[in-house]
């Protein structure tokens, strides 16, 4: 089977994007160049822009907060200590253009959070295989969620899986942070489909729909933590990927936490249903 | 067109016919030659092109901006908005005046230009705002006069308030009753002061305690929520904040925004280009160049070595200060720039009322709380197994 018979969106760089055409795609960009080519005559099958590596390009922002184009733009923060205090240069682009930020689950996550929380701006945090060092800030960033009255605007992957907790169906933790390869399909600058934080490609094309499926397989069967996490369904073995022998001890902590917060809203859900009768 | 706003703080003169003890502008015999008023027009349109902007606010101050005369604004109005409607952009204007020249010949320009409203300021008790010749008493009584003149010609008025040292001895409830009893407002709002430009000299009869001050705002908040939050009295900035803790749409003033620079700049009636009246009378370093020098007001702002000092600061502050722990930093920002200059000599650290601030976020939160929780209290609002929830 080839990659044409799945309905995916396709990431790709930004030269391998200018041949799309109506297919739905992400474009990637990393410069100022890029940004502008895409925000001034963006193809039909845009979806939205990945801008990784402008974020303290100044002028990049200017010029993006003057486009009439209604491009969606997903700015990637891969060094938050470093780059977070940066994020006050979107606020004119927010203005004129929807906005979220992607954080990538590093020192300093929590400064990037907490900024981004302040200028209302929606935040995708992709895990990856998180340290001791980044899960403890992990858990900081989650009790900001919950409990700071001036968070407006969605964290993912915690305002989804409190969701799934009440029924929603959002789909695993691969498709709520958009990294699962039947609906999101990721290129390399080579034009080579790849696994989402892997340089994998062999054969992707062809495993791309079931591969969340076997890899979970593939875990479960090897009887390790998988076989009997209770947070399985959601997970899908998330965590386990690229190295399936990282240790979920601290990762089962963080879904514990969740699952804590969603019991005690709907302890006081239930309460307040119970005043007004 | 981008949904952005810019806004323009326009001094035709820095000229005033009044001696205000605390004013930090520095006077000068000079106004905006109507001659100048195309190419100042051109120079603002091109940025609102530039930037893709349709709609530019003008909020026209001074010295004092009654100063220029009735006639003057209807030409620089006309002037101005007919070059605008022909490049497909519009002004809004706003006039900011003491009041003391305004006189029935200001009416059609007013209603017209100023769509029937203006904004003037007033301190309670007035112990600083002064004629040339009769002082505070007789401003006061000139100005009350002018202000139910002015009501009765229909015309709306919006009052800011600076408090100071006699404010604060008064206290909160003669400061609400004489604004809305004794002068039947419904629309006023309370400014810090802060001993900018010539005032300084005066820096210690204008420093306020700042727990008092605190005190006094919580209280006069209090005061607004008892009697006027629901009777249509707006005062600023509380009105604000209620609306953002009340999950609205909420205008604050340009002290807590993200950033200044962003939004607005001011020019006086030389050409000078700085960030704000304040910035543009009192502290030539920060200027940022002169429109009728530099052809592309565009440019200018980009290139300024001055302004990046504005575009930097809350990324400055967010590290280098306690603002990315503050519970309000999404309201705040670290406050306002001016205001730091003047009290620290820089503009890179928070705002030195920030203590006063987060008296009032807190207050303003509460009483945003309560405000919720009364309307979901409402029996019309309560769910139940056989009863749909009705909208408010």
């Amino acid at each position: 089977m080839s990659e044409e018979d799945y309905p995916s969106l396709r990431i790709l760089p930004s030269a391998l994007a200018e041949g799309q055409g109506d297919r739905p795609f992400v474009a990637i960009v990393r410069n100022r160049e890029e940004l502008c080519r895409w925000l001034s005559d963006p193809l039909p099958g845009l979806k939205w822009l990945q801008v990784e590596g402008t974020l303290g390009d100044s002028d990049a922002w200017t010029e993006a907060a003057h486009t009439d184009s209604d491009v969606s733009l997903d700015v990637v923060l891969s060094d938050p200590a470093a780059e977070f205090s940066d994020l006050y240069k979107l606020v004119d682009t927010c203005a004129v253009h929807d906005c979220r930020v992607t954080i990538l689950a590093r020192p300093g996550l929590l400064k990037a959070v907490k900024l981004a929380a302040a200028l209302a701006l929606p935040v995708r945090i992709l895990p990856g295989q998180p340290t001791a060092e980044v899960l403890a800030e992990l858990k900081e960033v989650l009790d900001f969620y919950l409990h700071a009255p001036t968070v407006e605007a969605a964290v993912e992957f915690f305002h989804s899986l409190l969701a799934i907790t009440y029924g929603a169906d959002t789909g695993s933790l691969w498709m709520i942070l958009e990294e699962d390869p039947a609906a999101f399909f990721q290129y390399d600058i080579n034009g080579q489909a790849r696994l989402p934080r892997s340089n994998a490609f062999e054969c992707v094309e062809i495993c791309a729909a079931e591969f969340v499926e076997h890899h979970l397989k593939s875990l479960v069967d090897q009887g390790g933590e998988c076989a009997t996490c209770p947070w399985q369904q959601s997970c899908r073995g998330y965590f386990k990927w690229p190295d399936p022998a990282y240790s979920c001890e601290g990762v089962k902590e963080l879904f514990s936490l969740i699952q804590a917060a969603a019991d005690e809203i709907g302890r006081d859900l239930a309460g307040g249903t119970l005043a007004n009768r | 067109m981008s949904g952005r706003v810019f806004s323009v703080i326009l001094l035709p003169t820095s000229e005033c016919n009044v001696a205000c003890d605390y004013c930090f502008e520095h006077k000068e015999p000079h106004r905006l030659s109507p001659a100048l008023l195309p190419l100042l027009t051109k120079r603002l349109l091109d940025h609102l092109e530039n930037e893709h902007i349709e709609e530019c606010e003008i909020y026209w101050q001074g010295g004092e901006a009654m100063i220029m005369g009735p006639d003057w604004f209807a030409h620089a109005g006309e002037i101005m908005d007919s070059a605008a409607a022909r490049r497909g952009r519009r002004f809004v204007h706003y006039l900011q005046t003491n009041l003391i020249s305004y006189s029935p010949g200001w009416n059609d320009v007013i209603h017209g230009m100023f769509n029937g409203s203006i904004g003037t300021s007033m301190d309670y008790p007035n112990v600083h705002r002064k004629l040339f010749r009769g002082g505070a008493e007789a401003y006061t009584e000139l100005w009350t006069k002018r202000l139910r003149e002015t009501k009765a010609a229909g015309i709306e008025v919006g009052v800011i308030a600076v408090l100071h040292q006699a404010s604060l001895e008064a206290g909160s409830g003669k400061f609400y009753r004489y604004f809305t009893e004794e002068l039947g407002l419904c629309d006023f709002q309370v400014n810090t002061p802060f001993p900018g430009g010539p005032a300084k000299q005066l820096e210690n009869d204008f420093t306020l305690d700042l727990s008092a001050l605190a005190r006094f705002l919580v209280g006069l908040f209090d005061i607004w929520i008892a009697r006027g939050y629901a009777s249509g009295v707006s005062l600023g900035p509380f009105d604000g904040l209620i609306d953002h803790f009340t999950g609205k749409q909420a205008r604050l003033p340009c002290i807590w925004k993200e950033n200044c620079s962003n939004q607005f700049i001011s020019v006086d009636s030389k050409g000078t280009v700085a960030q704000c009246d304040c910035w543009v009378t009192s502290y030539p370093e920060y200027f940022f160049g002169n429109v009728f020098q530099e052809p592309d007001l565009t440019r200018m702002l980009k290139t300024s070595r001055a302004r990046r000092d504005f575009v930097e600061r809350p990324n400055r502050l967010v590290r280098d200060e306690d603002c990315l722990s503050c519970r309000y930093l999404s309201i705040c920002h670290g406050g306002c720039p001016v205001r730091t200059y003047s009290a620290l000599g820089t503009m890179m650290a928070k705002d030195p009322y920030c203590e006063v601030y987060k008296a009032v976020f807190a207050c303003a939160e509460a009483h945003g709380r309560e405000i919720l929780r009364r309307r979901l209290a409402r029996p019309w609002n309560r769910l139940t197994t056989s009863v749909a929830p009705v909208a408010e």
